[in-house]
């Protein structure tokens, strides 16, 4: 990070790169080609007007062609001639980029939206842009934009409506901005280079418009914060985290790096968080959650303020646990902490984003300039991040990083010494989880004890009923009347009678 | 790198707080923004980045005080904060022998890192514990002076020289901001001066005043 920035802090620019190429003696500008504003127009014209023949002779090729592929597959589906595909005046205003955009999720074919294309006014303005295909950025990604950049454009010419002629022009300038840049070939350029027209431009466009205000600053900063939300928007997916840069391996690494160091906790970063206060782990998991929100927004302003949000909470959270402001010797590890706590997805990717594409004025001296400098540092720390850093020996702070041995295990330890400070709400909830189990296994057991006796007792029952029963069958033994029995015996005598005799063992010969 | 408007011009500085932990940073902004010392009425929930509008001489000055982490942890962090800002303010306690070493340390990076476009001050604090001073002054005036910066006697606690320092480190970075202004060209100047990066410098400054300062301190 701070090698980039140094590197740019030297960048020179000589006098005659900012003059028109032309060499009318005027300045040039970026967005115009390095032409001035009147060479430009001139250029514009002649060219803008050869493109135009030049897509009609292409379109009323195209448009034969495509009546003669598609006449018999969609016989009822007639494709309206090209004349009628230029858009409405009205549409015109509102931001045709978007209308664009729109037609083509509404084409079946991308063979039908080459044709339009060439008709669409985006393909005017930009005249050098539509005629070879691949240039754009990917319709699928554009159709996904396509409800936010619409939502933005639309608020962003309500803001200009306000300011009248000069927000015509704003509103012209921007738009020519957007297709130069979107015509340019992402892949052949840098990031830093992107990096450079954006800024250039946030740097035309505030000095003229610090003319016309005549210096009143503050109107400029509405007016830049405006613009930087519009073509930050629509410039976002092709500029955030750009293939030429490695941010994305970056952002792997940082990832898998803040995953590794799972195991820091609040003592190693001699942080002053209490978290058994209810309103200190609220203000901890809300700033978690803004700087998880970050990577959700498009526009570096709007990234910029989540990051404030969530400092802002981490003072809360700070101020509640010490009873005094925070210092900045309290914020950064506190910051850093969130950070490991949260690994907030594109951390890097978010971090360049905005320092390539923020409004200056903003990133380097207002507050969120300062909590941005503050997560910059917490990024660059954890990457660098050693025994060292964290009080630890060496060979501990090994163990940790593989994995071998994790600093809770030392719990015991410490639980023996005076009263640890719970290490993070999980930990606190595993030790009431621990408590309530043990409480169970002692009622188990007391269950299991009183289950055993009372099996006990009931073995020992019938031995008691009988030795009961036995008793009182002692008390009172059973009178058999003996009148019965011999009447009993006497017919089994009468009986026997007349059975037939038993058989007796007989010996046949052999 | 003075941000002015056109017109009633108003300098916008960065002004970044260096020195060891526990040399009383926090307490010296705070006292000098809020002017209140370990006070339990303090408002502001943070005392890491402060602002203070100043009138100086007819203008208008925007300071923006960014205090820094000063564990020995976070050191290789520096320039991470001080890049781009118009001066720094080391901040040492003249009770600790060590605090002063590293004021020293930071003065040898700050100067070959941002050349003379940085205002330096260094300032002994708790100047109310005067009886245990380690530091002497004799030394510390003379290190200053031998690096090209100011040396002050600061007292958060006691409330001495530190409204003098800030007001001083003011105008200092004024006038290098305006000396900055006339070398670039009355035209140019308003232009360039508020663009990031860009700035339109030679590479001189960054090198010839390191091997200065390295040799004195």
């Amino acid at each position: 990070m701070s090698q980039r920035t140094e590197r740019r802090g030297g960048i020179h620019v000589d006098q005659s790169d900012l003059l028109c190429k032309n060499g009318c003696g005027y300045y040039g500008n970026a967005a115009w080609q390095a032409l001035c504003s009147k060479c430009w127009r001139e250029e514009y014209q002649k060219v803008r007007h050869k493109q135009i023949q030049d897509d009609w002779a292409l379109a009323a090729k195209l448009q034969r062609e495509e009546e003669a592929a598609y006449a018999s597959s969609h016989g009822s589906q007639t494709q309206p001639p090209p004349q009628s595909s230029n858009p409405q005046p009205g549409h015109a205003s509102l931001g045709p980029f978007s209308k664009f955009e729109e037609k083509k999720t509404n084409e079946k074919t991308r063979k039908v939206t080459t044709v339009k294309k060439f008709f669409s006014p985006s393909s005017r303005s930009a005249p050098k842009k539509e005629t070879q295909e691949g240039k754009t950025p990917s319709p699928s990604l554009s159709r996904r934009a396509s409800f936010d950049t619409d939502q933005v454009s639309k608020d962003f010419m309500d803001f200009l409506k306000n300011l009248q002629k000069p927000g015509r022009e704003i509103h012209k300038q921007c738009r020519a901005f957007i297709v130069t840049m979107s015509s340019k070939k992402v892949q052949d350029l840098g990031a830093d280079e992107l990096s450079e027209c954006v800024q250039d431009f946030y740097q035309n466009l505030s000095d003229r418009l610090l003319g016309h205000f005549k210096g009143s600053s503050e109107s400029v900063e509405q007016v830049m914060d405006q613009v930087e939300k519009y073509i930050m928007t629509r410039l976002y997916k092709s500029v955030f985290c750009p293939e030429t840069s490695d941010d994305e391996k970056k952002d792997l690494a940082t990832q898998n790096r803040i995953r590794a160091l799972h195991w820091v906790n609040i003592e190693m970063l001699c942080l002053s968080f209490d978290e058994e206060i209810p309103e200190v782990s609220e203000n901890v998991v809300k700033a978690i959650t803004d700087v998880i929100e970050m990577d959700s927004k498009r526009v570096p302003r709007d990234k910029l303020s989540c990051i404030t949000r969530c400092s802002k909470h981490i003072f809360s959270a700070i101020r509640i646990t010490k009873k005094e402001p925070a210092s900045a010797d309290d914020f950064l590890p506190a910051l850093i902490y969130i950070v490991l706590k949260a690994n907030p997805p594109r951390l890097q990717s978010n971090i360049q984003y905005i320092t390539r594409f923020c409004n200056p004025s903003r990133l380097m001296s207002g507050e969120d300039g300062y909590y941005f400098t503050n997560l910059c540092c917490a990024a660059a720390f954890i990457e660098k991040l050693d025994a060292q850093s964290l009080n630890l020996s060496p060979e501990e702070f090994e163990r940790y990083m593989s994995g071998q041995a994790s600093p809770r295990s030392s719990d015991g330890v410490w639980s023996s010494a005076p009263p640890p400070d719970p290490i993070n709400p999980v930990l606190a909830q595993l030790n009431t989880n621990l408590e309530a189990l043990s409480g169970l296994s002692t009622r188990q057991e007391a269950l299991m004890e009183a289950a055993q006796s009372l099996q006990a007792e009931l073995l020992s029952w019938p031995q008691s009923v009988q030795h009961e029963v036995t008793g009182i069958v002692k008390k009172y033994p059973l009178e058999v009347p003996p009148r019965q029995i011999p009447a009993i015996d006497n017919n089994d005598d009468v009986d026997n009678d007349n059975l037939p005799p038993p058989l007796t063992p007989q010996v046949f010969a052999g | 790198m003075a941000a002015g408007g056109a017109g009633g011009k108003t300098y916008s500085f960065k002004v970044v707080l260096l020195g060891e932990g526990c040399v009383g940073k926090t307490s010296m902004v705070l006292r000098y923004c809020e002017n209140k010392f370990n006070d339990k009425h303090i408002t502001t929930l943070q005392a890491s980045f402060l602002t203070k509008k100043l009138n100086i001489t007819g203008k208008r000055v925007n300071l923006a005080i960014w205090d820094t982490a000063g564990q020995e942890r976070f050191h290789a962090l520096g320039p991470i904060y001080y890049r781009d800002s118009n001066g720094a303010v080391l901040v040492y306690d003249v009770t600790d022998e060590d605090s002063f070493q590293k004021v020293k340390n930071w003065v040898k990076e700050l100067r070959k890192m941002l050349g003379n476009d940085i205002c330096l001050c260094i300032v002994g604090n708790k100047i109310d514990l005067d009886k245990d001073r380690h530091v002497s002054v004799e030394d510390a005036e003379s290190y200053a002076e031998s690096v090209g910066a100011k040396h002050y006697h600061t007292s958060a606690k006691l409330n001495k020289g530190i409204e003098e320092l800030f007001l001083d480190l003011c105008k200092r970075m004024m006038e290098t901001a305006q000396a900055e202004e006339r070398l670039k060209g009355n035209g140019a100047s308003q232009s360039a001066s508020s663009r990031r990066g860009v700035q339109i410098v030679d590479d001189e400054p960054q090198a010839t005043p390191a091997g200065g300062c390295c040799s004195s301190g």
